[in-house]
């Protein structure tokens, strides 16, 4: 029995869902509990395991689980455009929370580049729509700059620091003191060791006090401090809650692609993603080697 | 005299130059100013608009019998795919004019991506899967009579094609539906449509029609049926403003306000919009500009989302009637002719459209139409050319 359900959780955090909400969930229950059943299923079918990996690297993969949107023939060919646009530039892993340089050529400048920096605080859509939500201060001015991450006139990603935060969206950072979102433009790479780990930052977020954007009370955020509101706004959100809906299996079914589907669809694409990470570290090395004697 | 004769038709005789009238009974219902009224409109449908699925019961056949019907219908496909090949299918195209009109194909809507143009711009395709169509019928302008008759006259000059498209089980159609394909020999599709065509256009019954009847540059008509939203407010109906949510408006929120004025015009006027039935209904959206075609998957890129339809919708999708984008240059006629030994590649892209498998060099002026543009000058390279 106790078999059963072990291997009915992990089905469940397997079967990833491009939510963000049951991203971390399933992010949680890999490194608690279920942490344990992993690491053996993982010596058992590392295969298997790689392809559960790649939703979390690349989850514009996944096609909207949306029934009525669904077609196989138009989510095979706009993956091959992915991995065709992938192969000319490099798109690195990155997760809400990363602060990322993107470089992009300008047609009304087209001597120069412009090259933003800032933190990731949003990513959605899915296919070639998808985008990220670049977020920073510049000249004490809150900055945000929306990018489509297959446009071809986006020169370069970077990722500065990867690190991942608390909570799926940081669009809180909006309504928090600009020390939180201010980055320097001239940030250097921050190293990361190749398959470590990604680190997850448990930084606090002091809000500012109200008037908001939103009513962030009741978006159960992990990574911000106390809010310091009166009892009401908390028992409004409380009434507001609906703590039920993590147990609604069909409700999680039909807001997600099933877990055969989605190795399916990695197995696919996956010797054309396994090229792209060879000539990235190809890359990296040479970079790498090249630096040091510019610093001499 | 005339009037009799007309009336009482059949039992009227004409013998050596003189008029026998048969004794019958003979009523008449005067209809006065009948001449001015416009014909009754009989609506006599098409010969292939007969029922199409069969109910299916249980027939309580053993396994053995089922798997003889199974085996029944693979050689009958494998029967007809051969006398298709056998036969003698068009094999030269005629040259294409201006005045030609060529058939249209049946599609299926099958998603909403963008794509990016040279320039950087990003535009919303749509793209429409051609399945595997084939020629089922011609009918000539008299066979094939408009559903309003009107004797001695055929207004519609052009003939018309019956294409299918989709193959299906055969035992799943009715005895009906499966004789429209009976003369062809081709396997019962599950969708039929009719396209208008002259007289130079016909194709052989058999003769299939590929995405590559299209060309990338050239726009199209598509026609499907919109999605059926219900009795609907003139909000989302007509797309009305609706009144003010507060300034002591009450009760009026949503509506429409008057239909109609005073004085002489004291009445609603036809054609006044007003709430409805929305949706499920057929429209044509003119003049899609076709910026990528897949000749692995036969899918076409068109532009734009407003397609009606949900996903998976099938569709016609017709050379444009818009005359200012009929296609300049001449297009394969009657269709586009497969030969077995042609090489071409899997995708065909407008030359304003930018491809994922190639990078950005630098922005260049281009001069198109004698006005100048940047366009991204754009080169193949090997992984990550950084």
């Amino acid at each position: 029995m106790i078999n059963i359900i072990s291997k009915y959780s992990l089905s469940l955090s397997t079967l990833t869902r491009t939510t963000n909400a049951s991203k971390l969930l399933t992010n949680r229950t890999k490194t608690t509990a279920a942490s344990n059943i992993v690491k053996k299923h993982k010596q058992d079918d590392n295969s298997k395991n790689a392809l559960a990996e790649y939703r979390l690297i690349y989850p514009e993969f996944l096609p909207d689980p949306r029934i009525d949107f669904r077609n196989s023939v138009r989510e095979k060919l706009e993956r091959m455009d992915m991995i065709s646009r992938r192969s000319q530039i490099d798109i690195p892993e990155f997760y809400v929370g990363c602060i990322l340089a993107v470089t992009t050529s300008d047609k009304h400048n087209p001597a120069k580049n412009h090259r933003f920096v800032g933190i990731c605080i949003q990513r959605s859509g899915c296919g070639l729509r998808a985008n990220f939500l670049l977020r920073n201060v510049i000249d004490n001015q809150g900055v945000e700059v929306l990018y489509e991450m297959y446009d071809p006139t986006i020169i370069r990603i970077e990722v500065l620091r990867l690190e991942k935060r608390l909570d799926d969206e940081l669009l809180y950072l909006r309504d928090a003191p600009q020390e939180y979102s201010t980055f320097d433009p001239n940030m250097e790479i921050e190293p990361h060791m190749e398959g470590a780990p990604v680190p997850i930052n448990t930084i606090k977020v002091k809000l500012k006090p109200r008037p908001w954007l939103e009513r962030w009370e009741r978006k159960n955020l992990k990574g911000v401090e106390d809010l310091g509101l009166p009892e009401r706004f908390y028992k409004r959100a409380g009434e507001l809650a609906t703590p039920w809906e993590k147990y609604d299996l069909m409700k999680q079914y039909m807001k997600t692609v099933p877990e055969e589907e989605q190795n399916q669809i990695f197995a696919e694409i996956q010797s054309e993603l396994q090229n792209i990470e060879i000539t990235r570290k190809k890359l990296k090395r040479k970079r790498t080697f090249l630096k040091p004697s510019k610093l001499a | 005299m005339t009037l009799l004769s007309s009336l009482c038709r059949n039992y009227t005789k004409f013998i050596d130059g003189r008029v026998y009238i048969l004794p019958t009974t003979c009523v008449l219902i005067q209809v006065r100013e009948s001449h001015k009224l416009n014909p009754v409109p009989r609506l006599r449908n098409p010969t292939w608009l007969t029922k199409k699925n069969r109910v299916i019961h249980d027939e309580f056949l053993t396994q053995e019998n089922s798997e003889f019907i199974k085996e029944v219908v693979r050689d009958q496909r494998i029967e007809s795919d051969k006398k298709l090949e056998e036969k003698e299918i068009l094999t030269n195209s005629i040259p294409w004019a201006r005045n030609l009109k060529r058939t249209g194909v049946i599609a299926k809507k099958i998603g909403i991506y963008p794509l990016w143009l040279k320039n950087g711009e990003k535009i919303t395709t749509t793209l429409l899967q051609v399945l595997d169509n084939q020629v089922i019928k011609y009918y000539s302008p008299e066979e094939y009579n408009p559903q309003i008759r009107r004797i001695g006259k055929i207004n519609n000059k052009k003939g018309c094609l019956l294409i299918g498209a989709e193959t299906a089980d055969p035992t799943l159609f009715t005895k009906d539906y499966c004789n429209i394909f009976k003369e062809t020999g081709v396997i019962p599709k599950k969708h039929l449509a009719r396209f208008f065509v002259s007289g130079e256009g016909i194709l052989p019954p058999g003769t299939p029609i590929s995405a590559m009847h299209f060309q990338v540059g050239n726009a199209v008509d598509v026609r499907g049926k919109t999605m059926d939203r219900g009795f609907q407010g003139v909000m989302k109906r007509h797309g009305f403003s609706g009144m003010p949510a507060s300034h002591g408006v009450t009760k009026t929120h949503r509506r429409g306000g008057n239909i109609g004025g005073g004085g002489e015009k004291a009445r609603v006027w036809p054609g006044t919009k007003m709430p409805g039935h929305m949706g499920n209904r057929y429209l044509t959206i003119r003049g899609l500009k076709i910026w990528r075609i897949n000749t692995k998957y036969n899918v076409l890129w068109v532009s734009g989302q407003g397609i009606p339809g949900e996903t998976n919708a099938i569709v016609t999708v017709y050379d444009t009637v818009l005359p200012l984008r009929r296609p300049l240059e001449p297009i394969p006629f009657p269709t586009y002719l497969m030969k077995s030994d042609e090489d071409f590649p899997e995708n065909i892209y407008d030359k304003e459209v930018h491809k994922f498998s190639f990078i950005i060099e630098e922005w260049v002026t281009d001069t198109v139409n004698s006005t100048k543009f940047l366009i991204i000058k754009y080169i193949k390279l090997t992984m990550f050319h950084n």
